[in-house]
């Protein structure tokens, strides 16, 4: 969808996913969408480099969200919602329902 | 001309920014830098944040060409130099602070050259941007340090702040910024 103006369906699929479920990690993006980790790495780094997405180091996990200074978010991010309602139905839902609410350890599901 | 060893953080930034200027590029020195020289070295950044004030950003070469010029090595994302500590860094623009673009550019002329520096109050406003964002206190307090130092328009800092959805904040540390206990 946004392709031609990212420039690139990892950008694309970078920045919808972390606008699902604000933050994410290289591998974890790539494995949602079954594709290989070394595009989803370079548009991290690109869109950090940028100023689009800070990073931040969770343990050995280098977690990405967007930057809050950068200063076409509001614009961006709106583009991305709309860009998210085209999305199909099954990647959108799969993208949106993920549990981020703490459970204890050992709580059975 | 002093050499660079000897320069203070300001000099060196007109200096470099005086001989990128010579090639064309323009840019403005912001970040943590600006604290240090607007609070009297209250806090000491050990980097330069220049930032491309044209449309049109320079070429990777011709920022490398033009700092191996002036004796800076090219060490992948930054400039650093055998003489200074000080690295330099040339962050992707537009200049701005949050979602509002600079638009008053200070200059302070200096016998390396003339600087081009975002205002005082600019500077407190970068600051606060990290504060309001990732509830930084060290830059809370950066900005307390220059609004102390520096002549600061509080009330422009209250109006940005009330656009950037952030003016509860603003009011919490407002005294703070007007020299109040």
């Amino acid at each position: 969808m946004l392709e031609s103006l990212f420039g690139s369906r990892s950008c694309e699929r970078v920045l919808l996913f972390v606008l699902a479920r604000d933050q994410g990690y290289p591998r974890e993006i790539a494995r949602f969408f079954e594709t290989d980790y070394r595009p989803i790495r370079n548009q991290l780094d690109k869109l950090e480099k940028g100023g689009v997405l800070r990073s931040r180091l969770a343990g050995r996990t280098r977690l990405y969200s967007f930057n809050p200074r950068y200063p076409f978010l509001r614009e961006l991010k709106a583009l991305l919602e709309k860009a998210m309602i085209f999305c199909p139905e099954e990647i959108r839902d799969k993208l949106l329902m993920n549990r981020r609410r703490p459970r204890r350890r050992g709580k059975p599901l | 001309m002093k050499s660079i060893a000897a320069m203070t953080m300001a000099e060196l930034a007109a200096f470099v920014q005086s001989c990128l200027r010579t090639r064309g590029i323009d840019v403005v020195l912001s970040g943590g830098a600006c604290v240090s020289i607007y609070s009297r070295n209250r806090y000491v950044s050990m980097d330069l944040d220049l930032i491309n004030t044209r449309f049109i950003r320079p070429r990777w070469s011709d920022l490398r060409s033009a700092m191996q010029e002036i004796g800076f090595a090219d060490e992948g994302g930054h400039f650093a130099h055998t003489d200074t500590e000080i690295l330099v860094e040339f962050p992707e623009g537009p200049l701005s602070v949050g979602e509002e673009p600079v638009k008053v550019i200070d200059e302070l002329r200096l016998s390396t050259g003339t600087l081009r520096i975002i205002s005082p109050t600019d500077c407190v406003k970068d600051r606060l941007t990290w504060y309001y964002h990732d509830n930084d206190r060290q830059c809370l307090e950066q900005a307390v340090w220059v609004a102390q130092e520096k002549s600061t328009d509080v009330r422009e800092v209250e109006r940005w702040s009330r656009a950037e959805g952030k003016l509860k904040e603003f009011q919490r540390i407002k005294s703070r910024l007007l020299g109040r206990p």
